[in-house]
């Protein structure tokens, strides 16, 4: 089967609303046509963890208003341009080929008496051209330095919070691989620094594992445990990203030093019932 | 630095949010002077050279105190004819807002969630009603209003020894031209803050002499009926005058007709706001007041004292025959055994000439 890819612009605050005890039922189909008669769809997928979907959409809404969802056959990925923030969640049918654009939620829940109720939303969508979704690229993260189990959330977002007005070019976050977390800001009038110790440096991806693996060999290559690889992020876009934490408590965040200093997160979300 | 350097100040406490309530008490100009003696430090600002603010912060407020004014100028010790306040005293001034934004990096130097919360809610309504003024006016009066002041009064207290709950602190200096450190630590194995916090020489401030002994105006009483009757008072007022009566002669009962003992009239935009203050010791602990009084102050130079206001526990209020105002606000004392002298703040405020 064709793998179709179709993004669309939508508005994540409806999204975001649509949270509801029960199951959603997620289609595109074209404007004014009755959805009674489950016209041509292009897509359609039902969300049985509904509490996980509304966490994604919620965090992806303090992020950005408006956001991208590129459906492929698998999966579906909820893009903000400038952040990529990617939510895997189940397996999604296609549907056919539909002429016009909303997205629509049926959403059935419980009332509080205990009474089945039926919500039907739609949401005006804007569909992207193919030459459009071509240039929508997952940005380019180098082979991270450093991965580090951030510390909580919460607390990281007080700090990072009250180093606003400390933060006068951005903070320089810095990680090393014996668990060691620094930020640290500076300004005329002080130089601060917030450490954490005793944090975790999970092994990643595979690759990472071949590479610790040949380190062994490669003595030249090996890396020192104490040395932080440090980055300069923006304060505001920290402090955006932290304020999206709703989906999970812990975040791997990974370090790069050298190749041009990115700072990447994953977020690890709580997938294990049964999808 | 060197571990090794010998500082002029090392200071740390385990719990540091009595501290913080010092110099957030005078927190509102950045630029600070601190002057260090063996008993403790003062932190000084001042305000369009007529309100000066100075935190008296003495030694037993740290757990360790350790002053060595030596440290820093061992050339200087080959002239004994030094005076020896001179040589005793360190002075620097430093970013005190900046100082106040490294203690609450983990956000734990504030107040407790619920007083401050209180507090503007408090305000608000008195904000959002047209008869807040006046209602608000009759409710300080009242008894109930004072039970619920020592309710949140006491609840101000037991933030400050509420056991484990600190944020510990260490701090120190060593000398001109080095930087104020600040080591932070919210809990052990917690993570840890370290702030290098900028110091300049210090500049010449501004001294206004209270004379002691030509006071006109003496009012002792409880930080929160001063606090609440500024609070209430609309922001947007520009002069505030102080008016003081002599008290009616003792064993005479007090006639309604009497003037007020203390008076507080606000003049603003939309009006005049006039708050009396019985000759009650409940409300009014010391009235000392010669001949009658009138002296007018900036509004919003006297709103500076709400923040040591709003942590104290009683205000002295002081003029003096030439109208320099002198507020002493008494902070409560922070548990220690042995140890009596309490920490205060004090603002100096000159009248506006009219």
């Amino acid at each position: 089967m064709r793998a179709i890819t179709y993004s669309r612009g939508c508005d994540s605050t409806r999204l975001a609303r649509c949270e509801k005890k029960g199951i959603v039922e997620v289609v595109a189909v074209p404007l004014r046509s009755p959805l009674a008669n489950r016209p041509a769809m292009r897509f359609r997928a039902t969300i049985e963890n509904v509490d996980t979907f509304a966490k994604i959409v919620q965090s992806v809404e303090k992020l950005q208003k408006r956001c991208i969802i590129r459906f492929g056959e698998h999966e579906m990925r909820i893009i903000c341009t400038g952040d990529v923030n990617e939510g895997g969640i189940q397996v999604w049918s296609l549907a056919k080929k539909g002429e016009k654009s909303v997205l629509s939620f049926e959403i059935t829940g419980l009332t509080a008496t205990g009474r089945n109720i039926s919500v039907v939303q739609h949401i005006l969508i804007d569909v992207l051209r193919h030459s459009e979704v071509e240039r929508l690229k997952e940005p380019m993260c180098p082979e991270p330095d450093v991965h580090i189990l951030l510390p909580p959330l919460g607390k990281l977002r007080t700090v990072v919070e009250r180093l606003r007005p400390l933060a006068g070019e951005g903070v320089i976050f810095r990680a090393n691989l014996s668990g060691e977390l620094q930020l640290a800001v500076n300004t005329d009038n002080a130089r601060v620094e917030v450490g954490w110790s005793g944090l975790a440096n999970p092994a990643m991806s595979c690759g990472d594992k071949a590479k610790v693996a040949s380190q062994g060999e490669d003595d030249s290559d090996a890396k020192d445990p104490t040395q932080m690889h440090g980055v300069l992020v923006s304060h505001k876009c920290l402090l955006k990203f932290l304020n999206s934490h709703v989906i999970s408590s812990t975040t791997i965040a990974c370090n790069v030093a050298d190749a041009g200093g990115v700072l990447t997160y994953y977020i690890p979300a709580k997938f294990d019932d049964g999808m | 630095m060197s571990e090794d350097q010998p500082r002029v100040l090392t200071a740390s406490v385990h719990d540091f949010r009595y501290f913080a309530a010092l110099l957030r008490g005078v927190n509102f100009a950045n630029r600070a002077s601190v002057s260090i003696t063996p008993d403790g430090f003062t932190v000084t600002v001042e305000e369009a050279r007529c309100l000066t603010a100075t935190a008296f912060v003495f030694s037993h407020v740290f757990d360790e105190f350790v002053y060595n004014p030596d440290a820093a100028r061992p050339s200087q010790r080959s002239q004994p004819e030094d005076d020896d306040d001179e040589l005793t005293a360190t002075a620097f001034e430093i970013p005190l807002g900046t100082l106040m934004d490294c203690l609450n990096i983990f956000g734990t130097a504030g107040l407790a969630p619920g007083t401050s919360q209180k507090k503007k809610k408090s305000q608000a309504d008195g904000d959002d009603s047209d008869g807040g003024r006046g209602s608000g006016r009759a409710g300080g009066k009242g008894k109930g209003r004072a039970d619920a002041d020592d309710v949140s009064g006491n609840a101000r207290l037991d933030q400050w020894f509420a056991p484990g709950k600190g944020t510990g602190m260490r701090m120190s200096y060593a000398g001109p031209g080095h930087p104020l450190t600040l080591l932070v630590a919210e809990e052990s194995g917690g993570p840890t803050a370290t702030c290098e916090i900028t110091t300049w020489d210090p500049e010449p401030r501004l001294e206004l002499a209270f004379d002691s002994d030509a006071v006109v105006l003496k009012i002792i009483l409880k930080s929160s009926w001063l606090r609440d009757a500024l609070s209430e008072i609309d922001p947007s007022t520009e002069k505030l005058t102080i008016i003081g009566n002599p008290p009616p002669p003792p064993g005479r009962a007090a006639r309604s007709s009497a003037p007020p003992c203390f008076r507080l009239k606000a003049v603003g935009q939309f009006g005049s706001t006039e708050m009396d203050y019985p000759n009650d010791r409940e409300v009014l602990e010391t009235c000392e007041c010669a001949h009658p009084v009138a002296f007018t102050y900036k509004f919003s130079h006297i709103t500076r004292a709400l923040r040591a206001l709003q942590s104290s526990l009683k205000a002295s209020l002081r003029i003096d025959d030439e109208g320099l105002l002198s507020l002493q606000f008494m902070m409560p004392a922070p548990r220690r055994p042995g140890r009596r002298s309490q920490a205060f703040i004090e603002f100096w405020c000159l009248p506006l000439d009219e």
